[in-house]
C-alpha cells in the first residue's frame, strides 16, 4: 500500500514513454500491418488461384536458397524431395501468366527444372 | 484469420493484466515482449506448420515425425497439458457468465455496489462458482457435439470488433480517471531489479506461451486443417502472436490506470480485470451499454478459445481411438469438468494449476513441439531446420522466412527456456520448495507417464496383432 502511495500522483517517467511507444509499435503497429498484409495476399491469392487453377509456391528468394541447398546437399535423404517442389515451382512459373510472388519475365524464363 | 480468433480470450484480457501486476508491472513487460518475439513468434510457426505438414491432430503428428512407439508420448504430453489448462480455464469462462448477467441486470451501476463485495460473495458461493464452470462446459461440449461451431464462429466475427471497441472505450475512460498516469508509470516504467529476478522470466515464459496459444496444440490442430496454398509465416505465427498480444497490451491500457485511480492493489492476484473493470462503468457515458458489450464480447472470445482448446483434445481421441465424434466430445467435456472442479471451487487452487501447468506444463509441451520441429522433422536432424524452412515454412508463405528461423528454432528456444526453468528452479528451491519441486515433479510424471503410456499402448498393439495372425 505504502509503495502504492507513493506512486499515485507522480509523473510518468521518460523511460516510461520510451517503453510504451515501443510497445506500440511493436504490437499494435505490427499487428496492424501484419492484418493488412495478410488480408490482401490471401486474397490476391486466392483470385490467382480461381484463375490459374494454381500458383507459384516459393518467391525467387526462396527458389535462389533452395536451389543453393539442393545443390549442396545432393546425398541428403531429402534431396529428391526437394528437387520435386522446386521442379514443381519451376513448372507452374512457366505455365502461368501473372506469379503471385514478384518475378521479373526475365527472372522466369531462366528458370530451368533441375 | 481462424487461429487469431481462437486464441484471443483470456489469456491476454484475464490473465496478462494479473500476471503483469503480481510480476512489478514495466520490467515483466520488457522480458514478456523479448520472448514474444523469440520464442512465440517462430514457435507459432514451428508449431502451424507441423499441423499443415503432418495434417493430423497431436498424437499423430508426433507419429507422423517419430513413427510409433514411446516417442508419441510427446504429443501425449501436449494433450494433458492442453486438458489440464482448459480445466482451469472453463471456470474463468464461468466467471464470465456471471458478469455477463450482472451486467445485463445492472449491478455495477446501483447505488453502493462494491466490486469486491461482488467478487468475495460469487467466489464464496460453491452453487455459483461450480454451476457456471458446469455451464461453461455444458456449453462448449454442446457446441462441439451440436456441430454449430461455425455459427459461433460467425457471430464471432461481430462479437469480436465490440469487444474490441469496448476495450477501447473503457480504456480512454480508464486513461482519463485522475491518478491514472501512476498506473503508466506503473505499467511502463522498466523495474531492471524484476528483470533480473527469475520468477520474471518464468512467469513471462509461461505468459508468452499462454497468451499466444502455443505448446496447447491448438496450432497444430488448426494447422492440419489448413490447405497446400495456405500462408503460415505470417498468419499463423506473427500475426497469431502479435495480434493476440496487442488486445493484452488494450487491456493492460484498461485495467492498470483505473487499478492505481480507485486505489486498488496491482498484485491482488486473478480477479484483477473483473474487479477493476466493473468499477470503470459507472464512470462512463453509456456504462451499461458498454459493460454488456464488453462482457458479451469477452465472453464470446473466451468461448471460442475454450472451444479450440477442447478441440485439441477431441480430434486427438477420435484419431487415437475406436470412439465417435460425440463420444469423443463427452469423454473430453467431462474429464474437463471433472479435473475443473477443484479450480471451480477455490481460487487459490486456480492459482496453483495456473502457476504448475501455465509456467512448467506449457514450456515442456512447447520444447517437445519446438525439439520435433528443429530436430526431427525430416531425415538427417543437422539439416532439418533448413530442410524445412525452404520446403515447407516459405511454400505460399507471406512473407520470406530467413535462416534465423532455423538457428533460433534448433539452437536457441530449447536451451533459452530450459535454462529459464533451471535458473528459476535453482533460485526459489530455497525460498519456495513445494511450489518449486511441484513444478519439476509434475513435469517429470507427466513426460515419464507419457512416454509409459505409449510404449505400452503400442506393445500391447503389436502383441495383439501378433495374436490375431
Amino acid at each position: 500500500m505504502l509503495s502504492l502511495l507513493q506512486t499515485t500522483g507522480t509523473a510518468v517517467p521518460l523511460s516510461a514513454w520510451v517503453v510504451m511507444l515501443g510497445a506500440i509499435v511493436l504490437l499494435w503497429g505490427v499487428a496492424g500491418w501484419a492484418l493488412y498484409r495478410t488480408l490482401t495476399d490471401e486474397e490476391r491469392k486466392l483470385d490467382l488461384i480461381r484463375d490459374h487453377g494454381t500458383i507459384d509456391t516459393y518467391s525467387p528468394r526462396t527458389m535462389a536458397e533452395l536451389r543453393e541447398w539442393i545443390e549442396a546437399h545432393p546425398d541428403h535423404p531429402e534431396n529428391e524431395t526437394a528437387k520435386a517442389a522446386y521442379n514443381d515451382c519451376v513448372e507452374t512459373l512457366h505455365e502461368i501468366d501473372t506469379p503471385f510472388y514478384e518475378w521479373s519475365d526475365e527472372q522466369r524464363a531462366e528458370l530451368e527444372q533441375l | 484469420m481462424a487461429m487469431v480468433g481462437a486464441m484471443v480470450g483470456s489469456g491476454n484480457i484475464w490473465r496478462l493484466p494479473y500476471i503483469t501486476g503480481e510480476n512489478g508491472g514495466g520490467g515483466f513487460l520488457l522480458v514478456y515482449l523479448f520472448l514474444l518475439y523469440l520464442i512465440a513468434v517462430p514457435g507459432l510457426m514451428a508449431e502451424t506448420m507441423l499441423g499443415r505438414y503432418t495434417g493430423r491432430g497431436v498424437i499423430g503428428s508426433f507419429r507422423s515425425i517419430l513413427g510409433e512407439g514411446r516417442w508419441e508420448g510427446f504429443g501425449l504430453v501436449v494433450l494433458i497439458v492442453n486438458i489440464a489448462l482448459m480445466s482451469y480455464y472453463a471456470p474463468v469462462v464461468g466467471w464470465i457468465l456471471y458478469y455477463i448477467g450482472h451486467s445485463l441486470l445492472g449491478t455495477f451501476f446501483q447505488p453502493g455496489f462494491a466490486a469486491q463485495q461482488l467478487w468475495t460473495a460469487f467466489a464464496a458461493s460453491p452453487v455459483l462458482t461450480l454451476g457456471t464452470h458446469t455451464l461453461a462446459v455444458a456449453l462448449i461440449g454442446g457446441v462441439l457435439l451440436f456441430g454449430i461451431r461455425d455459427g459461433i464462429e460467425r457471430t464471432v466475427k461481430w462479437m469480436f470488433p465490440a469487444l474490441v471497441i469496448a476495450l477501447l472505450a473503457v480504456a480512454i475512460r480508464s486513461l482519463t480517471l485522475s491518478g491514472a498516469t501512476a498506473g503508466l508509470a506503473f505499467l511502463f516504467t522498466p523495474d531492471w531489479n524484476s528483470v533480473t529476478r527469475p520468477s520474471t522470466w518464468i512467469t513471462a515464459l509461461g505468459q508468452a506461451l499462454f497468451s499466444t496459444g502455443l505448446g496447447w496444440g491448438i496450432a497444430v490442430t488448426y494447422g492440419s486443417y489448413l490447405r497446400k496454398h495456405d500462408d503460415v509465416a505470417l498468419g499463423g505465427g506473427l500475426f497469431t502472436a502479435v495480434g493476440n498480444t496487442s488486445i493484452g497490451l488494450l487491456a493492460l491500457f484498461a485495467v492498470f490506470p483505473a487499478v492505481f485511480a480507485f486505489g486498488l492493489e496491482p498484485a491482488a492476484g486473478s480477479n484483477l480485470t473483473f474487479i477493476t473493470l466493473v468499477q470503470v462503468f459507472p464512470k462512463m457515458a453509456g456504462g451499461p451499454i458498454w459493460a454488456i458489450l464488453f462482457f458479451l464480447g469477452f465472453f464470446f472470445a473466451a468461448f471460442t478459445s475454450g472451444l479450440a482448446i477442447t478441440e485439441v483434445g477431441v480430434t486427438t481421441v477420435q484419431e487415437e481411438t475406436r470412439l465417435s465424434r460425440k463420444q469423443s466430445v463427452l469423454g473430453v467435456s467431462l474429464a474437463i469438468w471433472l479435473l475443473g472442479l477443484p479450480s471451480a471451487y477455490s481460487a487459490e487452487f486456480l492459482g496453483l494449476m495456473d502457476f504448475m501447468f501455465g509456467n512448467w506444463g506449457l514450456p515442456v509441451a512447447t520444447l517437445a513441439i519446438i525439439v520435433v520441429v528443429g530436430w526431427k522433422m525430416g531425415p538427417g536432424w543437422l539439416l532439418t531446420p533448413e530442410w524445412v524452412r525452404l520446403t515447407e515454412l516459405n511454400r505460399n508463405s507471406d512473407i520470406y522466412v530467413g535462416r534465423w528461423w532455423s538457428l533460433i528454432v534448433q539452437y536457441l528456444i530449447p536451451p533459452i527456456m530450459l535454462a529459464i526453468m533451471v535458473y528459476f528452479v535453482v533460485s526459489n528451491i530455497g525460498q519456495q520448495p513445494i511450489e518449486t519441486a511441484g513444478g519439476v515433479v509434475l513435469v517429470g510424471i507427466i513426460l515419464v507417464a507419457s512416454l509409459v503410456i505409449m510404449s505400452a499402448t503400442r506393445q500391447r498393439g503389436a502383441s495383439q496383432t501378433l495374436g490375431g495372425d
